[in-house]
């Protein structure tokens, strides 16, 4: 009799090995989130008919074809506002958006700009590649300046966007970056994140070793995921200041932001029950 | 039956208000089925306002929202008189404002012309009310909706400070109207 | 059950209540705004939930992420935002989700006169988003019609689980009328079947023996799959010709073989018709009484009034126009509807009479036109 894994009651063990590339790191973010919820669910903290997946399109947004909870695969950045819709008319559940950095950072721009704002009761994990890694390498908002991609094959003349930055200044709850290279560190960021209110982002880095890699000339996986680690800088409390994402100066993990603001569904919650004391002001 | 009604003035008039009042008082009041709308000019005041009321005891009837051939029209205004006039059918009953109309076309109309802008003022102590003397005016004589019911109306659509005077406006011609003379 | 004096633009989310509306995602646009203003203020009093949104794409995602939870939601919106809405769209047409949009048309294209009317939509409403395929299409000339047809589109996409289109526009919207406003349980409410198998045996896009697959919803432990992909049975990707030809011929079949329970018009002096003028939306009102204009002067004029536009009972048009000799398809556009009818009556005669106004086209204008032809 085969062996199972000890996260196989939480996968569609039926649509196993995943559609990712030898060397991928969604698979360390998958685990990961999973221990992390296994662990928040054997504490009590979570029930398991009440989490869900919801991504939009790309590598990283298919991780929601894999675990055994509700999930939704819709279209490409639009994974924020159909969690939402769910997580206003069911409080209870626990919306995790998967996405990558295309997904979350560019054509959903619009979407976790006001999530983050509304401090929406969302974690939201961006596994950040650098690239358009589906679609065959293309420019995205977080690849570093100067990168060859193929929209941009001499070189990235555009600056980067710091999404820690952006999360931070619009006031999210919880605001971290982890890396696939250090997986211990990832799985106790995911699992804090779990516990928040109002909106958590975890942005993880993450190796795409057969477009990003190959493109810059880290052709085999351990090379690509050797020179992120060395790019990585990790620090027990860095302030948001500290947040370099810079590939010259390193990239800096750990958790930014740690607060404990009522969330968007509390607020609204509240504003609900105005509707049935009093007259609309 | 089937009646097609026009109420048009200048903006600031109470257009709308008196359509609005009269078309809510058939519809909810009534048996009589109903569609109206709303024309106003983007400027608040001095612009066209225009009301069109289909009624119609079946449904299928009140079958527009514009008025093609009016068998009740009212003109708060001259310029409206003159630019609306052709949608007023022979036969028709015409309710002018005689404070701002002075010269009345010569068409086969039953032509009721009083001073509402001036009885208004004088008799209730402001033309703002003038859109409900006409009003009341053009209820006594028609009988399409019960005067109650417009009182009704009123009460519930008019700020509540206003509705006594409104109602007051609204019953000065019901109480002197022929139509209405078995009323108290 | 009573009378109400209200707008269209107000029927429709009275109506929206009745039929149990839950969850309403918008983004402000004129001629739609005030279904939006209208049930922020009285649909939380009924338990129901009205967010604004940051933009019309985030709006009718969130819509269709809350129909996954099994509340009846819906959107509404005008041209520019529907040309927004029209990815999400093709999501929740092969995601089976129910949806109403309501689509309250303006003159276009682009922000063309936003607070007038026209009926350049009409085909964009079903033929807009990517996929080849149909949503239902319901035309109000009025306002009552506005509230029966809201009703109708909810019962349609909880039935068939697929989003419906409700196509008003800035007159229906805007044109007060009596409109007959009943309570649940005075009017036939459809809610989605659900499954009545446990979470182990079902399979998400399996319709068994019935028009559309039964629905579990997010937090049921169903462990629920909404997939965009092309999908079997069980929500899983299937990149394969015979799975992407059973998923299309059974997302096509089921709304377009509704299409004569669907069917819904009204006509005016069909009985001894010689010529038909066919219209939709508040248009139908103005070439009623271009009928009725015409018949004055003897012409053998009559009016078919069409309500549901898609999908269109191809059958069920070519009878009811059996006897008619010429058919002129009346409409505030440039002739677009007309394609669609000339399309099902290959038999006969049929004419466009496109006039573009930025109200009804007058009685009298389409009278004119139609003279011109006889």
């Amino acid at each position: 009799m085969a062996v199972g894994h000890p996260l196989d009651p939480y996968l569609r063990t039926d649509r196993l090995p995943t559609m990712w590339c030898p060397g991928c790191g969604l698979g360390v973010v998958l685990g990961t989130l999973l221990r992390a919820i296994d662990r928040r669910i054997r504490e009590g903290r979570l029930r398991r008919e009440n989490v869900a997946f919801v991504g939009g399109i790309g590598c990283s947004a298919r991780m929601t074809l894999y675990p055994l909870f509700d999930s939704a695969h819709v279209i490409h950045g639009r994974a924020i506002p159909f969690a939402l819709g769910v997580k206003i008319v069911k409080p209870k559940m626990k919306m995790i958006v998967v996405g990558g950095d295309g997904d979350i950072a560019a054509i959903g721009g619009n979407h976790i700009l006001h999530a983050l704002r509304r401090n929406a009761d969302l974690l939201v994990v961006m596994a950040n590649n650098m690239i358009y890694g589906m679609t065959g390498g293309q420019l995205a908002p977080t690849t570093p300046r100067g990168l060859y991609t193929t929209t941009t094959p001499y070189g990235n003349p555009e600056r980067e966007i710091n999404m820690v930055r952006l999360a931070a200044a619009l006031g999210a709850n919880y605001v971290a970056r982890g890396s696939t290279t250090h997986p211990q560190l990832l799985e106790q960021l995911f699992y804090k994140a779990l516990a928040k209110r109002g909106l958590a982002f975890v942005e993880v880095l993450s190796t795409c070793p057969e477009i990003f890699g190959r493109h810059i000339d880290f052709r085999s996986p351990v090379d690509l995921y050797l020179e992120l680690r060395k790019r990585i800088v990790v620090k027990a409390k860095p302030s948001v200041e500290e947040s370099d994402y810079n590939w010259e100066k390193g990239f800096v993990i750990g958790e930014f932001v740690d607060k404990d603001e009522p969330g968007y569904i509390e607020v609204y919650l509240d504003y609900l029950s105005k509707a049935l004391e009093k007259q609309p002001s | 039956m089937r009646l097609e009604i026009l109420i048009a003035g200048r903006g600031g008039q109470g257009i709308l208000l008196l359509g609005h009042v009269l078309g809510k008082a058939i519809a909810e009041h009534t048996d009589l089925h109903v569609l109206g709308s709303e024309t106003y000019a983007a400027e608040t005041r001095g612009g066209d306002s225009r009301v069109d009321l289909v009624v119609a005891d079946r449904e299928e009837e009140a079958d527009f929202i514009k008025v093609v051939r009016a068998d009740i029209a009212l003109f708060m205004h001259q310029l409206q008189l003159d630019a609306y006039k052709d949608l007023v059918g022979d036969g028709a009953v015409v309710f002018l404002d005689k404070s701002n109309v002075t010269e009345i076309p010569r068409r086969s109309w039953r032509i009721y012309a009083e001073p509402y802008t001036d009885i208004a003022e004088r008799e209730i102590g402001t033309s703002r009310v003038a859109n409900m003397v006409a009003l009341g005016h053009l209820v006594g004589v028609t009988s399409i909706v019960p005067p109650e019911a417009v009182e009704s109306v009123i009460r519930e659509t008019v700020a509540r400070e206003w509705v006594d005077l409104n109602i007051r406006a609204f019953r000065y011609f019901l109480r002197l109207s022929p139509h209405r003379q078995t009323e108290e | 059950m009573r009378y109400e004096y209200v707008t269209g633009n107000i029927a429709v989310a009275e109506a929206s209540m009745t039929a149990g509306l839950k969850f309403y995602a918008g983004y402000p646009i004129t001629p739609s705004s005030d279904i939006f203003e209208y049930l922020a203020r009285e649909l939380p009093k009924r338990g129901g939930h009205v967010v604004q949104f940051e933009d019309e794409i985030a709006s009718i995602n969130a819509a269709i992420g809350a129909s996954w939870t099994c509340a009846k939601s819906m959107t509404a919106t005008s041209g520019p935002g529907f040309s927004l809405m029209l990815e999400a769209l093709s999501l929740a047409v092969i995601t089976e989700t129910p949806l109403v949009v309501v689509y309250v048309m303006r003159t276009g294209p682009s922000t063309g006169v936003p607070t007038r009317s026209g009926q350049y939509d009409v085909l964009q409403a079903t033929y807009g988003f990517h996929g080849g395929l149909v949503i239902p299409v319901l035309a109000p000339s009025t306002p009552q019609e506005a509230y029966d047809l809201t009703i109708r589109a909810f019962n349609v996409s909880e039935e068939l689980r697929t989003p419906a289109i409700l196509l008003s526009d800035a007159v229906v919207a805007h044109t007060y009328g009596k409109v007959a406003i009943r309570e649940r349980g005075e009017v036939e409410v459809v809610d989605r079947a659900k499954p009545s198998v446990p979470p182990e045996s079902y399979r998400p896009y399996d319709p068994l023996d019935g028009i559309a697959p039964p629905m579990a919803c997010f937090g049921e432990g169903y462990n629920v799959l909404v997939e965009s992909l092309t999908h079997d049975e069980k929500g899983y990707y299937a990149p394969r010709t015979d799975a992407q030809r059973r998923l299309m011929w059974r997302l096509y079949r089921k709304v377009v073989e509704s299409a004569e329970r669907l069917f819904d018009y009204s006509a005016a002096y069909l009985d001894d018709c010689e010529f038909a003028l066919v219209s939709y939306g508040p248009t139908a009102l103005s070439a009623r009484v271009a009928a009725k204009l015409l018949r004055e002067e003897g012409y053998r004029a009559c009016l078919v009034k069409l309500r549901t536009l898609f999908p269109l009972y191809e059958k069920g048009v070519r009878e009811l126009l059996r006897g008619v000799g010429k058919v002129f398809v009346v409409e505030n556009n440039v002739g677009l509807y007309f394609r669609e009818l000339r399309g099902v009556l290959r038999d006969k005669e049929v004419i466009s009479v496109p006039l573009i106004d930025l109200d009804v086209p007058p009685p009298q204008e389409i009278a004119g036109v139609v003279k011109e032809w006889l």
